[in-house]
């Protein structure tokens, strides 16, 4: 059901893409992955907007003294905290509704960029089942021409050490995308996440924010040396994406680069 | 503490992100399968076994522990008994195993020679032609190697990704490619004597007629085509209802074909006239068909069954014998026995008898 309604569909768009630009897988993933951000536009906006009314909320002070107050009757800080929603019109799932339907689409775009790589007998065996014949002639489509720029996007990337020099834990050279996508990756963690408040230093946003920009460049920029630089190509893609889409969106923190970059403390009870 | 709660979170995070990147640089299996009148030589994901035709025991496993090294390609017999097999890991190595010489700590053999210049995984068998062995790899070229150990003596950049193991007939090796060509190597100049195109993906090996001048090739292009192996022109071409995806099997004047449909084609090797129009047991073909001593021809299907056909398509087992799981590999016959390794079923390895009844089956223990 996953592959007949999600990964098919998105395979058979991104083939389709290759097929028009002359065979360049590498651009298709980019136009591909520009193209899915376009159309989960608007729920990205709405998702932002959740996050946003969310975030100010944490820094409230009626919200901050009936935690205070109520720290020890969790029942009756529920009650407090959904008379709060509900006097100021939030609604506290805004936030995460928009991200749980965008992510099945993120995931299958991820999914249908390593389907059509195909590098086994059994992924291309997979691959040609999930093409529509009336759509795209496979016979001419196969192989798929997996060079772009210095890469061949279905395997590892890596630029060999000059002289035969050999590094044993970077088999495949040195790995100048998966540096990227650990950067960019940064950059995106950094960026567009809220900026930590003075005011509440138990502010948990904060704390996700510090370990995710420290765990998910690594983890990803792991997977980019490991895995085809296809995938690369997609992370860079999307985290460039994500950083100019919030930029857009007048939602980028710019002070979250700087050391000890913190967003000043707001007057009590001020509503933004 | 609230960030020793976040720690959770992130680990879920890194394991969901994982489990999506996991299809892009796993390596699915396809077994690969080969026998001598011992023993079965099984590569299967992370190991190679070594399976006893009598009774189906285990009598040794490479390497002893899940490793780098993950196998696809199947397993080539050198005529001293030695064992060759590549890695479709990132190791992108070519092992030569000497089951004469066991190591007494891993109960594993010991590895004669590696290879491990190329610059990708290997998907296709070598193939042996005297004391030197042809080795196509992933990354498009062909390694030539000294059999007896391993030494590179030319290579050859071709195309694209080769899946097929070669073949020859004494003259020129045969050469299959992704990029929809085939390609005679002349072993004498070491360059490509002739190529020609048929117009989609061959992933399979061609079959050589038993003179050497003719080849017979499916693919990717809905047809099998028979080749003058002297300058690569078409002899005929046939068409099929789908992909034929590895070698037809030859018998005598006989050409067997199936497609990832399930359609099964005998065709003339003479003008490549089917005889059999309306031939289709049940699941989706990739395994080439195997002719038996007696003329049968067996299939083995996606479905997980195995079939027998007599000279006129007739079923020769009544009903296929359910092996279980996906079937890819092509069976492998030895003695009375015919060999099947399924994909995901409680076994690795299955033993028929040639009535079609299962004789034993290995599970990996």
């Amino acid at each position: 059901m996953w592959d007949l309604l999600l990964i098919n569909p998105f395979t058979n768009a991104l083939l389709w893409i290759y097929n028009a630009i002359g065979h360049n897988y590498g651009v298709a993933i980019i136009l591909f992955t520009i193209l899915i951000r376009l159309i989960t536009w608007p729920l990205n906006g709405q998702q932002l907007k959740g996050a946003k009314v969310m975030q100010d909320l944490q820094s409230d002070k009626e919200w901050l003294d009936i935690q205070k107050k109520y720290a020890k009757d969790k029942e009756k800080l529920a009650q407090e905290q959904m008379r709060i929603y509900k006097e100021r019109g939030i609604n506290p799932f805004a936030s995460c509704l928009p991200t749980l339907i965008q992510f099945p689409i993120i995931i299958g775009l991820y999914q249908s960029i390593t389907r059509a790589l195909a590098t086994t007998p059994l992924g291309l065996l997979q691959l040609a089942r999930g093409i529509y014949p009336w759509f795209l002639n496979t016979s001419v489509l196969i192989p798929l021409n997996s060079r772009f720029l210095w890469m061949d996007l279905g395997r590892p990337e890596g630029i060999p050490f000059p002289g035969g020099f050999a590094v044993s834990f970077l088999p495949f050279g040195f790995p100048t995308l998966a540096i990227i996508v650990a950067i960019t990756t940064y950059l995106q963690t950094k960026l567009t996440m809220p900026a930590p408040s003075t005011s509440n230093p138990n502010d948990q946003t904060a704390a996700m924010t510090g370990m995710m920009s420290v765990y998910m460049p690594l983890l990803l920029g792991y997977f980019a040396l490991t895995f085809a630089s296809g995938l690369a190509v997609y992370f860079v893609t999307s985290n460039v994406l994500g950083i100019v889409q919030y930029a857009m969106m007048g939602r980028v923190n710019w002070r979250n680069l700087l050391p000890g970059g913190k967003q000043p403390a707001l007057p009590a009870g001020r509503k933004k | 503490m609230k960030r020793l709660k976040l720690v959770p979170l992130v680990l879920l995070g890194a394991i969901l992100l994982s489990a999506c990147a996991s299809s892009a640089g796993n390596v699915s299996s396809w077994p690969g399968l080969v026998a001598d009148s011992t023993n079965a030589y099984l590569a299967d994901g992370n190991n190679i076994f070594a399976v006893r035709l009598s009774d189906g025991a285990k009598v040794w496993q490479y390497p002893d522990k899940a490793g780098t090294p993950k196998f696809l390609a199947t397993p080539v017999l050198t005529p001293d008994g030695l064992v060759i097999a590549g890695s479709a890991g990132n190791d992108h190595t070519l092992y030569e195993l000497n089951p004469g010489a066991i190591d007494p700590n891993t109960k594993s053999p010991t590895v004669k020679w590696m290879f491990s210049n190329a610059q990708d995984k290997w998907i296709a068998s070598p193939l042996i032609v005297g004391d030197t062995l042809y080795a196509p790899n992933n990354d498009g070229t062909l390694y030539v190697l000294k059999l007896a150990t391993g030494e590179l003596q030319w290579s050859l950049p071709i195309s694209h990704s080769l899946w097929g193991t070669p073949a020859s007939n004494g003259k020129l090796v045969f050469v299959t490619s992704l990029d929809h060509f085939l390609y005679a190597v002349d072993p004498q100049t070491q360059k490509v004597a002739w190529k020609v195109d048929l117009g989609g993906s061959v992933p399979g090996s061609p079959a050589v007629s038993a003179d050497g001048s003719t080849l017979y090739i499916g693919g990717f292009t809905k047809m099998v085509s028979a080749i003058n192996t002297a300058d690569g022109s078409i002899r005929w071409t046939a068409a099929t209802k789908d992909w034929v995806w590895d070698a037809p099997a030859l018998d005598g004047d006989t050409v067997y074909a199936a497609d990832i449909s399930g359609n099964i084609y005998s065709l003339g090797a003479p003008n490549g006239k089917n005889a059999w129009p309306d031939v289709q047991p049940d699941g989706p073909i990739t395994a080439s068909p195997v002719v038996l001593a007696n003329g049968t021809m067996v299939v083995v299907t996606e479905s997980g069954l195995a079939y027998a056909f007599d000279r006129v398509g007739s079923k020769a087992w009544g009903v296929g014998t359910n092996i279980g799981g996906k079937i890819y590999t092509t069976p492998v016959v030895s003695g009375n026995l015919i060999l099947v390794a399924p994909l995901g079923a409680d076994s690795l390895l299955a033993a028929l008898n040639s009535s079609g009844n299962v004789v034993w089956k290995f599970t990996g223990k």
